[in-house]
């Protein structure tokens, strides 16, 4: 008979437990900072509670009625999703193009550059880049209009008009987002084999169709990567906003996230606000994953 | 001679009456009440604001007298409510030196989050008998009073003035600035608004969020006799024909403004008059080093706000200092003595001469400070004639109130909405809010 205690017999005992040492501390600190603040605010999302109000009391489906019939809700949601519709497909454009060029640079030296000067917008933190378009679009002392003045054009009122407040915002999550898309992409197309691209020369000079027959599958993977960051990231675009016109004037540049800010931390109803918190946490999934069967239909 | 029973008496009497009063008068002093509190450590809530530079310059004395240790807290405006608001709500117990806006007393009153001042001001160990409540001017102590009790020490208090250049008036004829807001817009506006020399008469900062509530919008409603509710009979007012007619004015005010004006927040303004680039800005006594310190500092002169037709109500604003109800009990009295030095008399004039500004009338109408700093005259006029305690509303809701304000403020200034238009929309949305929320409970009406 074998003696459980020898080490024949504890070592594979302790090998079946040996993956949960890796991911355990991982999953518990996923848990924690990931999993229960969204069971925290499903749970108040069915509790009427204004902080320094009394304590939450249990509502039903209240706050969600109040949410799906709120015209502020909604014509955030809806401005939200121009903002997307606008913005995601210039920055893949955009995105797509710098890292085609990178791909045809023999430079390695320039490539390398670029690659760091791409980094540059999203390792900038978002209030400061708000801060930063404040200060250079500013319609009396802003930089831009200065240059404008000097070549005989302008004032441009920038930030003060409501078109041109979410255009400017628009423009600068363009610029802080392309590089994030341009390196993923970048990155995809890395891994296009050296010797299908050389066989595909020899075959045709034709750029598209290299890039539709060869790049493309290639691309697919970073394609779906930067189309549901882009997606989660738009959606929750706060900072840079807010530093810049802080949803103004009027509401022009009130996204989803300003929105539910606003009446978690002004209102401080954390029952309307989680509810809101939640049907955008749905949408964003249900984008997502809409994304992701849609670019992969012909797999499935 | 022999002295009598009764002189013996009535001598022993009055040496112990002496002995006790000498006693008395000796008793208080700041050492002494601290020395059961040394070693606490105080968190104080501040703003990056220039009174909270001063008062933090000058805590080491406070440290050094009494062995409390104090750890200053800074946030920007914006985020204070928020930060204190969830302090309270999580029990953390982080701060104990609350810092509370002049538009949210009722917020911490109203839910048991702070120690009533009298608890403190009845422990003859903890209040100083030089304390002296009524040198804080009246308005002040009217707008931290909640059902008849003081519940704040007020600190870092703004009134709204009108800074002008008199460089650019002179040039323009003018040897003193409007005493009107009508004397502005129809005689001073017309002659300087001058876009080719990128010159304006005047700028208001309207940035959406408190500067549009306060600063903008309602900046021009009491002058016209507007108010934003009648608490009484629990109704918004502002569509009623006075509310209409400022904002109107305001409307065609901003016509001789710089363009961009709507994102413009304090700072940029400031910039602006510094630069030489806009005649007149109203803006709170808080900004006047920053004015003086400018390229056009030498010709910045500071004068009260204009006044409407229905009389001057200049913009009111500024702090209070509480104490935490949720700190343990010796923190407590550790930070009422921090609060109650920091708002003292004595400390008035330090605090000044360090760029902070304070309510104490003591310091403000001493004529040596008012020659030194011209405008503390205008903002004690201004306290005490020109503004009203509850200039905006004391409600427990008052932050997304104002956000409404703001949103419909800022539109209707980018010609979104009409004034009627727009003032019949805000007054909708206001009052659905306060029925809603049950906010009217909460409105507090102070003295006048």
């Amino acid at each position: 008979m074998t003696d459980p205690t020898s080490p024949e017999v504890r070592l594979p005992r302790l090998r079946k437990w040996e993956p949960w040492f890796f991911v355990g501390p991982s999953l518990i600190l996923l848990l924690a900072v990931g999993l229960y603040p969204t069971i925290f605010v499903a749970y108040f999302s069915f509790h009427s509670w204004t902080m320094g109000m009394g304590p939450p009391v249990f509502s039903g489906f209240e706050n969600y009625v109040e949410t799906l019939t709120s015209s502020d809700f909604i014509d955030s949601l809806l401005r939200t999703f121009i903002f997307l519709i606008v913005t995601l497909p210039i920055e893949l454009f955009l995105g797509l193009s710098i890292a085609l060029a990178l791909d045809q640079t023999r430079n390695a030296w320039l490539r390398r550059l670029v690659q760091i000067l791409l980094v540059v917008p999203i390792a900038t933190t978002p209030s400061v880049v708000g801060m930063l378009v404040q200060l250079m679009f500013n319609t009396q002392l802003g930089v831009v209009n200065y240059g404008l003045h000097v070549l005989g054009i302008g004032p441009v009122d920038w930030l003060g008009n409501a078109h041109a407040a979410l255009g400017m915002v628009m423009m600068t999550q363009i610029w802080e987002w392309t590089p994030f898309v341009a390196l993923v992409l970048s990155a995809s197309l890395a891994t296009v084999p050296q010797d299908i691209e050389e066989a595909i020369t020899l075959e045709t000079e034709s750029f598209w169709a290299r890039l539709r027959y060869i790049k493309l599958p290639f691309l697919r993977p970073g394609l779906v990567a930067s189309i549901v960051f882009q997606t989660i990231f738009t959606i929750k675009t706060f900072d840079m906003i807010y530093s810049i016109e802080k949803g103004g004037p009027g509401d022009a540049t009130q996204m989803i996230a300003l929105h539910i800010e606003r009446i978690a931390f002004r209102g401080f109803d954390v029952g309307l606000a989680s509810a809101e918190s939640v049907l955008t946490l749905i949408v964003t999934i249900v984008l997502a994953q809409s994304v992701v069967t849609f670019l992969y239909k012909d797999e499935v | 001679m022999k002295p009598s029973v009764k002189s013996i008496l009535l001598g022993s009497a009055c040496a112990v009456a002496a002995l006790s009063f000498a006693h008395s008068a000796q008793a208080w002093t700041l050492q002494q009440a601290a020395a059961p509190y040394k070693g606490e450590t105080v968190t104080v809530v501040g703003l990056d604001r220039p009174s909270y530079k001063a008062a933090q310059k000058l805590t080491p004395e406070f440290e050094k007298e009494t062995g409390i240790h104090v750890k200053w807290v800074i946030y920007p405006y914006e985020n204070t409510l928020k930060a204190e608001t969830l302090n309270f709500v999580s029990h953390s117990g982080q701060f104990d030196a609350i810092l509370s806006d002049v538009v949210w007393p009722v917020d911490f009153t109203k839910a048991n989050w702070v120690t009533p001042i009298k608890d403190f001001m009845a422990n003859k160990d903890l209040a100083d008998p030089d304390i002296d409540i009524k040198d804080f001017f009246p308005v002040w102590r009217h707008a931290f009073t909640i059902k008849g009790e003081l519940v704040g020490l007020p600190f870092d208090s703004y009134a709204g003035l009108l800074y002008y250049n008199k460089k650019i008036l002179k040039e323009h004829g003018f040897s003193s600035p409007p005493t009107t807001w009508d004397q502005l817009l129809t005689v001073y506006a017309p002659k300087m608004y001058d876009p080719s020399k990128n010159l304006y008469p005047y700028a208001l900062q309207s940035a959406r969020g408190e500067t549009q509530t306060a600063d903008s919008f309602t900046r021009f409603l009491w002058p016209w006799g507007g108010r934003y509710f009648d608490a009484a009979t629990k109704k918004i007012t502002l569509d009623s024909p006075d509310a209409i007619k400022g904002e109107a004015f305001r409307q065609k005010l901003i016509k001789f403004g710089p363009k961009g004006i709507i994102a413009d927040d304090h700072s940029q303004v400031v910039q602006l008059m510094g630069q030489g680039q806009v005649a007149m800005v109203t803006e709170w006594s808080a900004f006047y080093p920053t004015l003086i310190a400018s390229k056009a500092g030498p010709d910045i002169g500071v004068t009260t706000e204009p006044a409407g037709p229905k009389g001057q109500y200049s913009a009111f604003g500024g702090f209070a200092y509480m104490v935490s109800a949720q700190v343990p009990k010796k923190t407590q009295d550790a930070t009422w003595l921090f609060i109650q030095w920091l708002t003292s008399k004595s400390m008035a004039k330090p605090l000044l001469e360090n760029g902070a500004v304070v309510a104490r009338a003591s310091a403000d109408t001493d004529s040596a400070l008012q020659a030194k700093f011209p405008y503390l005259a205008p903002m004690v006029t201004t306290w005490e004639h020109g503004s009203v305690p509850d200039w905006r509303p004391q409600i427990a809701c008052y932050p997304y109130f104002s956000e409404l304000v703001s949103e419909y403020g800022s539109d209707i200034e980018t010609g979104q909405y009409t004034v009627p238009a727009g003032m019949k929309k805000l007054t909708g949305k206001l009052q659905h809010y306060m029925n809603s929320t049950g906010c009217w409970n909460s409105v507090n009406v102070p003295k006048h």
